[in-house]
């Protein structure tokens, strides 16, 4: 055997095992070098067996990862005029500021990304001595990173989050800082609206800062609408009467990317709490209703009849969200189910012709129910600057970053002091719309845990890519019942 | 630390001088590679959640999840996964292997502007796989894209919809990735030609073989060690491939183009089961033994033969 070959033979088994252990790993903690002064309670004996409690300075410089001993012999005269070598054991719990703040943020999209930016250095030009180190992560891996970060040691300080159950994850296992007291000292008990406080605690404390909430609704051009008079639906029946009339006239009635799955969960929740209330729906998501419930398979049938009427678009699953939005943006699809978000990317002459409605009622007796997730921060509980991280959300909870926020970002603020002047007419449709709300959830991937949503969007993905198969709707549906026994019923 | 020994002509006296040096890389690679592979081994029997501090022994029973979920009438992720790396895997070992070995062959007969073409034709090879992605989801793009626009203007009413089609998806994929491919086995393959002696194939000729007689049994046997080594390359690549399909589809739509690697991903860092996306790790790290040591040992009693 060549001698070549078997340099090869151990180079291909390194490179396979390389390729296996390349999922381990994460970020290295840094060590930070510190000089700081320290108030140390020392407790020593004498000699003579008098025990004496005293306060001395001590200038200490030490590397610090998160909890250090100190052992030092120091010279120390005592009031008592007895001159004694003392060995002195010093514990310091250090919890003293670590510079500089760390902030990882989803804000990737470049609108927010930039408001997010303009936040960061406002907070740095106030607070010169304890700036922000920000990064910003795609929002997509974002959602998978964060289990990273919260696990790591030393965490980022400040992290952007979802309220609701994806945030509720992390608390309950422990990895969230407690801030009522940012809650208490801010007065946001006050100012934030109960509902806001309700998603922001877990057994009475609060773990999150809600910073900014958006109305889903149907998107659509004006123009386009007019053209071919349509009036914005109002009912399911007006809906595919509209889909009717867009495809007849060779438009796209309706533009969806599918290609990350959850622009499609908002057409279930949606359909879903128009068909069996919000109740049922937020249940479901919850996991204290079946899949295999008919009304869940009501909903996917009621889906079916937007096929039925060519409402969507042809090939969803090859674009991302951001590129279904060209054909809109074209003249060449007239609406678009999604988040407020969506005008962070519509091009600007095209955002003047934009407008939203409601989506349409399917069943008149049912309450109406929205999705206007809330996003917002939190602090992870391994925080190396836990009061500067408390500083940046007590800023960006407060009323000048959040009116900033309505003004460059349209998004909806929390706190309740945020001039409602500043509302543009359509933000304050938007609020309208939350308003005449019966009841208010966070979204199909928020509202449940993130393994249920993956199943469950797998399953509407299936749905999609042939929706008339009712064999394979049943698997569907059976598929989730079954994620979702095991998920919910093992839990109690 | 060095040992400076006088070279003196005796008994071969154990020198651990090599194994001194040697233990600095051995300690890397036994933290880096071999304890996270048994650590990856562990976590497959286990139902950790990659956050929780305890990990609860359930056996093996995150391979019955996988393999039990196969076989159905609607897909499983995981079968999915399988039968497309697998799929990959084959079409990698054959299709652009073998267009390497001849764009290397025609362009090795002195063709004027050969070093442009090879160099085109490598280009590839230089971009990282994300960016390959990203071109190629514009490619395929059914309205702002490549194909389908010219297709229409050619006069097709329904050109297919390549990355939303579950059947299409995954051959889309991997013509990406052999289109990446194949610059670079060709040239491995050019590289490798530039070895055979052109005597022997001179010979050849006077002794009358004809160009496919003189390639089947000259060429291609002289050039046996590059094959070994495209192929291994080829299925290493195939099977850790990841970017790709991550960048263009996501494994959409609904998993039709999913992989293990896409798939091992989603399960521990999205659904938080590190034990179920461990065990998928073990099925890929299995397959890849399976090939790399069958491969392995066939060479090895070849050359023994020698």
């Amino acid at each position: 055997m060549s001698n070549f070959s078997k340099k090869f033979a151990v180079l291909v088994v390194i490179a396979t095992l390389a390729l296996i252990a390349a999922q381990c790993g994460g970020p290295t903690p840094t060590p930070v070098t510190i000089v700081e002064t320290v108030e140390v309670e020392v407790e020593k004996i004498v000699e003579k067996e008098v025990t004496v409690v005293e306060t001395v300075e001590v200038e200490v410089e030490k590397i610090v990862e998160k909890e250090v001993t100190v052992v030092e012999t120091v010279e120390v005269e005592v009031e008592k005029e007895v001159e004694v070598e003392v060995i002195k054991e010093v514990e310091v719990e250090v919890v003293k500021e670590v510079r500089p703040i760390i902030y990882n943020s989803y804000n990737s999209d470049p609108g927010p990304r930039a408001f997010d930016e303009k936040m960061v250095a406002l907070f740095n030009e106030q607070n010169p001595d304890n700036p922000l180190d920000h990064s910003v992560v795609q929002h997509e891996d974002f959602k998978q990173a964060i289990r990273a970060y919260l696990v790591a040691d030393p965490a980022p300080d400040v992290m952007t989050w979802f309220a609701g159950n994806r945030g509720r994850f992390f608390i309950d296992r422990g990895l969230i800082m407690d801030i009522s007291d940012v809650w208490e000292e801010e007065g946001w008990n006050e100012d934030y609206p109960k509902g806001f406080r309700a998603m922001s605690e877990v057994d009475g404390k609060a773990y999150f800062v809600p910073s900014n909430w958006y109305w889903w609704a149907v998107f659509y051009r004006k123009s386009i609408f007019e053209e071919h008079g349509i009036a914005p639906p109002e009912t399911w029946d007006d809906m595919l009467a509209a889909c009717d009339t867009l495809d007849g006239a060779g438009l796209i009635p309706i533009t969806i990317g599918t290609k990350f799955r959850w622009t499609a969960a908002a057409w279930f929740d949606y359909i879903n709490m128009r068909l069996n209330g919000p109740e049922f729906h937020l249940n479901l998501m919850l996991g204290n209703e079946s899949y295999d419930d008919p009304r869940v398979k009501a909903t996917f049938m009621k889906w079916q009849e937007l096929f039925d009427h060519k409402c969507f678009i042809d090939d969803a699953a090859a674009y991302s969200w951001q590129e279904a939005i060209d054909p809109l943006a074209q003249g060449d699809a007239a609406m678009y189910l999604m988040g407020q978000f969506i005008m962070d990317s519509v091009p600007e002459d095209v955002a003047d012709d934009m407008d939203f409605f409601r989506f349409p009622i399917i069943d008149p007796d049912m309450p109406i129910g929205e999705d206007a997730p809330t996003d917002g921060y939190f602090m992870s509980v391994n925080a190396q600057n836990p009061d500067g991280g408390k500083d940046f959300l007590r800023f960006i909870g407060g009323v000048e970053a959040q009116s900033m926020m309505v003004e460059d970002l349209g998004r909806l603020p929390v706190h309740t002091g945020v001039d409602q002047e500043l509302f543009t007419p359509m933000q304050q449709k938007g609020i309208e719309l939350i308003q005449g709300a019966d009841l208010v959830v966070q979204f199909f991937d928020r509202d449940t845990t993130p393994e249920m949503a993956d199943v469950g969007m797998n399953g509407l993905m299936d749905f999609w890519a042939d929706p008339y198969d009712e064999d394979l709707l049943d698997e569907i549906i059976l598929d989730l019942e079954a994620t979702r026994a095991e998920i919910f019923d093992s839990a109690e | 630390m060095a040992v400076t020994s006088p070279p003196i002509k005796t008994k071969p006296k154990f020198d651990f001088t090599p194994y001194l040096f040697l233990i600095g890389p051995l300690t890397l690679y036994l933290v880096w590679i071999i304890a996270p592979m048994f650590y990856s081994f562990y976590l497959s029997t286990t139902d950790w959640d990659g956050i929780s501090p305890d990990a609860k022994y359930i056996g093996l029973s995150n391979f019955e999840t996988l393999f039990g979920s196969m076989g159905k009438r609607r897909t499983s992720p995981f079968e999915y996964a399988l039968v497309n790396n697998l799929k990959w895997l084959l079409t990698f070992i054959t299709i652009p292997v073998a267009m390497g070995l001849g764009l290397a062959i025609v362009l090795n007969q002195n063709v004027k502007g050969d070093r442009f073409f090879k160099m085109g034709i490598f280009l590839p090879q230089v971009l990282s796989l994300p960016v390959i992605g990203l071109i190629w989801a514009w490619v395929y793009n059914p309205r702002d894209g490549f194909i389908n626009p010219l297709l229409t203007s050619l006069g097709l009413a329904d050109p297919p919809s390549w990355l939303s089609d579950k059947e299409l998806v995954i051959w889309a994929v991997i013509f990406a990735a052999a289109w990446r491919q194949i610059g670079y086995i060709m040239i491995l393959y050019v590289a490798g030609l530039k070895n055979v002696d052109i005597r022997l194939l001179e010979a050849a000729k006077l002794d009358g073989a004809n160009a496919w007689q003189s390639f089947r049994h000259i060429t291609f046997p002289l050039l046996a060690p590059v094959t070994t080594i495209v192929v291994v390359i080829s299925v290493i690549d195939s099977l850790r491939s990841f970017d790709l399909v991550w960048v263009m589809t996501k494994g959409g739509p609904a998993n039709a183009s999913t992989v293990l690697a896409v798939l091992m991903y989603i399960q521990a860092f999205n659904n938080y089961k590190m034990g179920l996306g461990a065990a998928t790790a073990v099925v890929l790290f299995m397959i890849s033994l399976v090939f790399i040591v069958g491969y392995l040992w066939r060479i090895m009693k070849d050359e023994m033969e020698y």
